[in-house]
């Protein structure tokens, strides 16, 4: 959206500019008018928390706990999605059979599960990959399905003619013509999944704040837990809150990354992406 | 949203049992499955038989918790939408008509759009507390950005001729906003309310799972604190349930709203 207008100006990087610096400046200076004891964190005060998370690593072995946990459960609940959702797409049968299922528990939302899957595997690593491959999971079908609908049937057709076999014509028509529409479900499945793997790391803290009662001790090893769980310590342990804002701000540059990759990965994939939106 | 262009339905049609059926025998055949699996684990902690879940779910229903909690969510659910709608719709607005605007609240748009709601909840923990104002504050947050975005495209694709006849005819500005520029963009704005709110729903639930003392997230979180599976299984199915009417409620609003897209 904001990259549709060409080249940069002075004006227009002021303009960008304008708004964000105006408001960081009232935040400063209605923060400075509070009283000591407040606990409303500040922009100086977020800078220096920054600073002092990224030089002690903290910062980026949480975030790198979260991505690992992230793409392994992307990795199932996506591929998952993708094979059932070619099976659903391309085979009647199946679809029909199968579709009940996969609606009703898209309705149920990932977040909900998280107090189940704590119960099933514990409340480590497991829980939040488990909640992140069911997040991502849903809409890598549904846009599979549709992925397979949006095909030309006089190219299925063209190829069945030819005397192409079901997994061939699969490969060979389906995949390439399907695949942009495979792509924004994937994009989609991994705005889920980054959003799904802070809410589990949050309740993963919060419940092992009440089962173990704070065994946690320093930053480095709430950060082993994953920024999700890293923001519940910190929320949990420490009177200064600029380092939750540090851990937000995180949040939302792996966010913009991450998305930002798979956006250049479909252009550099699958070219054609381009004509077919 | 893309089965429009995707309407060109290959296969011939399957004639047969009707859908209703399919989808009992679909869920049928699952649900018998699980409750296989649950007399093989034979642990109602870790995997609670359907059979259980029911008999949860009537308890549940009989003694008023599904009720007070769900109107808990729903009524921070209707609170946050009007709050969402009286700022999200006017700065959409503002946006989608002025260039200027949009250049000057754009890029705080897009800097805060990518931290996902969820990551709020622990700043908004220290600084709301507990209550009522969190999940609140949660869902206002999750569901504006998609209102305010919907919005703008809906203003943007008003069409021109439209608007030059209307400014042809002399028609005052804010005349034509309200009956041109508005009608034109309702259709898009409403698609926007239906994209929060699946967004919000699960927002609430993460909200209330950790942040607030009452409501289906907290009721889910207080059951597995129990060791209460099958009630915790029970409320999940009541967020669903629930879920699927918020969505289809909106769709019969979009319908009566905005007629004429649909």
């Amino acid at each position: 959206m904001g990259d549709a207008v060409g080249h940069l100006s002075l004006g227009r990087v002021l303009r960008i500019l304008a708004l964000p610096a105006a408001l960081v400046a009232v935040w400063q200076a209605w923060g400075s008018t509070l009283a000591t004891t407040s606990r409303v964190p500040l922009p100086s005060g977020v800078a220096a928390a920054a600073w002092e998370m990224i030089t002690s690593g903290d910062l980026q072995l949480a975030i790198g706990v979260s991505l690992t946990r992230v793409l392994l459960g992307f990795g199932l609940g996506a591929g998952a999605g993708a094979l059932l959702g070619l099976a659903m797409g391309y085979l009647r049968p199946v679809e029909r059979n199968v579709d009940p299922v996969v609606q009703t528990f898209r309705m149920v939302a990932a977040i909900a599960l998280v107090p189940l899957a704590i119960i099933w595997f514990g409340p480590h690593g497991q829980a939040a990959v488990f909640i992140v491959a069911y997040g991502s999971f849903f809409p890598v079908v549904v846009n599979a399905v549709t992925a397979v609908r949006s095909v030309d049937p006089t190219l299925i057709r063209a190829a069945k003619t030819m005397g192409l076999r079901t997994v061939e014509i699969v490969r060979q028509v389906v995949m390439p013509a399907g695949l942009p529409t495979l792509f924004v479900g994937l994009r989609l499945g991994m705005g889920n999944a980054w959003g799904a793997i802070i809410a589990a790391e949050l309740t993963v803290g919060a419940t092992a704040q009440i089962t173990v009662s704070s065994g946690i001790s320093s930053t480095a090893t709430a950060a082993s837990g994953g920024i999700g769980f890293l923001m519940f310590y910190l929320y949990d342990n420490r009177v200064d809150l600029s380092q939750i804002v540090v851990a937000m701000a995180a949040v939302g540059m792996a966010a913009s990354t991450i998305d930002r990759i798979l956006r250049f990965a479909q252009y550099d994939l699958i070219p054609w992406t381009r004509y077919a939106r | 949203m893309t089965s429009a262009a995707a309407g060109r339905v290959w296969r011939p049609v399957v004639t047969g049992l009707p859908g209703w059926l399919v989808y009992v025998r679909s869920m049928g055949l699952f649900i018998v499955v699980w409750e296989i699996a649950a007399l093989q684990i034979g642990n109602p902690v870790i995997l609670p038989a359907p059979h259980t879940v029911a008999t949860s779910l009537l308890t549940l229903l009989t003694n008023g918790s599904i009720y007070h909690n769900a109107l808990a969510s729903l009524q921070r659910l209707v609170v946050a939408y009007a709050i969402a709608g009286m700022l999200g719709f006017p700065l959409g607005l503002l946006m989608g008509l002025s260039r200027v605007s949009f250049e000057l609240i754009d890029p705080v748009v897009e800097l805060l759009r990518p931290i996902s709601s969820i990551a709020w909840i622990p700043i908004a923990l220290a600084l709301l507390g507990v209550g009522f104002a969190l999940p609140v504050f949660i869902l206002v947050y999750v569901s504006i950005f998609p209102l305010i975005l919907n919005t703008i495209a809906g203003v943007r694709s008003t069409d021109r001729t439209l608007l030059r006849a209307a400014r042809t005819m002399g028609v005052p500005r804010s005349r034509i906003v309200r009956h041109v520029v508005v009608p034109n963009a309702l259709p898009a704005v409403l698609t926007g309310v239906r994209l929060s709110a699946g967004l919000g729903w699960m927002a609430l639930i993460a909200s209330e799972l950790v942040g607030a003392p009452s409501g289906l997230g907290w009721a889910i979180q207080f059951y597995s604190g129990l060791f209460r599976s099958a009630e915790m299984v029970a409320m999940i199915v009541v967020v669903a349930v629930l879920g699927f009417a918020t969505d289809l409620a909106l769709r019969a609003l979009q319908r009566w709203v905005t007629p004429w897209a649909t």
